[in-house]
């Protein structure tokens, strides 16, 4: 009784933290479009209705899903690039400290030079489809990386001399104590790199201007001062980014639970 | 007299000071072997140095028979997002199929005489005593041909430590077993243990 008592509470509280959160941005796009409409002037700023007709209207063309298509492909596979060998490296370097040595110079670099120079870098070695590419990759390695390296290192040394004990060793050691003490460190690194890399990976895009792309059509919109288009293709980039972080995210959980549940 | 584990001549410190001062002693196999002594008197190294945690300063540690050991150390040392099962389990990660469906078996017999919780839940939501407990079923129930116990049932109540002892005696029989301990009622729960005092640098054997 007073658990199902707890539960109500809990949904009614759920409830009502979502109420305040749609409220506020209820408010703000209500100030939007009556900034719009002060302004009066749509190659400036257009109004939120006038976004979401023009969005409407653009969902319902071949081309803008297949240039969402394309664009999530080539930062998707940059990103899974990056998740997979900014673990295998950090794995690497936790082992061999010479190969931590040489990559943190690298890393750092990776983290600190501006995207835009690693674009016309990029640009000059390799064709403007794979941009995106590299670019999601460039910028998702060093977080993956660092975070799944930190991870390996704070694993508690008690847990690492109690397998030395019982004699756990190898891949069992690495499935058993390295991952669930890695884990929490590995999904903060695949939620904030993949943010990152949708981002950095459009504005490559738009300098790159690879066809049938995002960063394209950001470009076009610009050219042609076509504001409604501007405003149109960076809500979709958002609800992109919101969506894939979002099921990324819950993927994750689950895993998690699933791999903390089992007998 | 076969010694399951012995110090010749074993000296052993930390930062300058001395802990354990020319030890020499042999630990019978099969036997179990109650050390007791002061705090800071170098219990928890002496099983340190056995379980090849540590390596001596000076002298030789031995062990002859034993080549699986296992161990309860002071702190629960649990993989905090498993369950209880799960870390029981670890010194056993090979175990696949039916052999793994057995021992699990095994694990919720376990767990329920020693009453604890055996769920989905991962042990950081578990109770200090509960945790300690995971810790004892991990070492007892481990493949092992001797076992170290540092004062595993330190902070549990009598009722509790009635139940893990009724499941822990009965497997501890004919193995080599160096059992750590603080509190002289332990002592007669065991059947012809051997005492030993470690003061002063020293291992003693009393009996």
């Amino acid at each position: 009784m007073a658990r199902a008592g707890e539960r109500g509470a809990e949904k009614d509280g759920r409830l009502r933290t979502w109420a305040v959160r749609l409220a506020c941005v209820a408010f703000w796009l209500v100030v939007w479009e009556l900034g719009a409409r002060a302004i009066d002037a749509r190659i400036i700023l257009v109004g939120p209705l006038e976004v979401l007709a023009r969005l409407a209207q653009l969902a319902t063309t071949g081309e803008f899903w297949a240039s969402v298509g394309v664009s999530l492909g080539r930062i998707g596979v940059g990103f899974l690039t990056a998740v997979i060998a900014g673990t295998a490296l950090a794995a690497l370097a936790s082992r061999v400290t010479v190969v931590r040595e040489l990559l943190a110079p690298v890393m750092g670099a990776m983290k600190a030079v501006p995207v835009a120079s690693f674009v016309i870098l990029v640009l000059l070695w390799v064709s403007s489809s794979y941009l995106s590419v590299v670019i999601a990759l460039v910028m998702a390695l060093p977080i993956v990386y660092t975070n799944v390296l930190e991870g390996i290192l704070q694993t508690d040394p008690g847990l690492l001399e109690m397998c030395d004990v019982f004699g756990v060793l190898g891949w069992d050691r690495v499935r058993l104590v390295y991952a669930s003490q890695v884990l929490p460190y590995f999904r903060v690194a695949v939620t904030l790199a993949l943010g990152l890399a949708w981002k950095a990976g459009i504005a490559a895009e738009v300098i790159g201007l690879p066809d049938f792309t995002i960063g394209e059509h950001l470009y076009d919109a610009k050219v042609y001062l076509d504001t409604p288009d501007l405003f149109a293709w960076t809500v979709a980039i958002v609800v992109v980014s919101v969506t894939l972080e979002t099921v990324v995210r819950r993927l994750l959980d689950r895993v998690v639970v699933r791999w903390e549940a089992r007998p | 007299m076969s010694c399951g584990f012995s110090l010749t001549n074993v000296e052993k410190g930390y930062s300058g000071i001395s802990v354990l001062t020319g030890v020499t002693a042999c630990f019978e196999s099969g036997r179990t072997h109650v050390l007791m002594g002061p705090s800071g008197s170098g219990k928890t190294t002496l099983l340190r140095l056995l379980a090849g945690l540590e390596t001596p300063d000076a002298g030789e540690v031995g062990r002859s028979g034993v080549e699986r050991l296992a161990m309860t150390f002071q702190e629960d040392r649990l993989c905090d997002n498993l369950t209880v099962t799960a870390n029981v389990r670890l010194p056993h990660a090979r175990l696949r199929g039916a052999e793994r469906a057995a021992f699990l078996e095994l694990e919720r017999e376990a767990c329920a005489a020693v009453g604890l919780p055996c769920d989905a839940r991962p042990v950081r939501e578990l109770s200090g005593g509960q945790r300690r407990r995971v810790s004892i079923l991990r070492c007892v129930l481990a493949d092992a041909d001797a076992f170290l116990f540092d004062e595993p049932l330190k902070g549990m109540d009598e009722k509790t430590v009635d139940a893990v002892m009724d499941f822990v005696l009965p497997r501890l029989a004919g193995r080599t077993t160096l059992w750590v301990t603080h509190d002289e009622r332990e002592l007669s729960r065991f059947d012809d243990p051997v005492l030993w005092r470690v003061e002063g640098g020293r291992v003693i054997s009393c009996s």
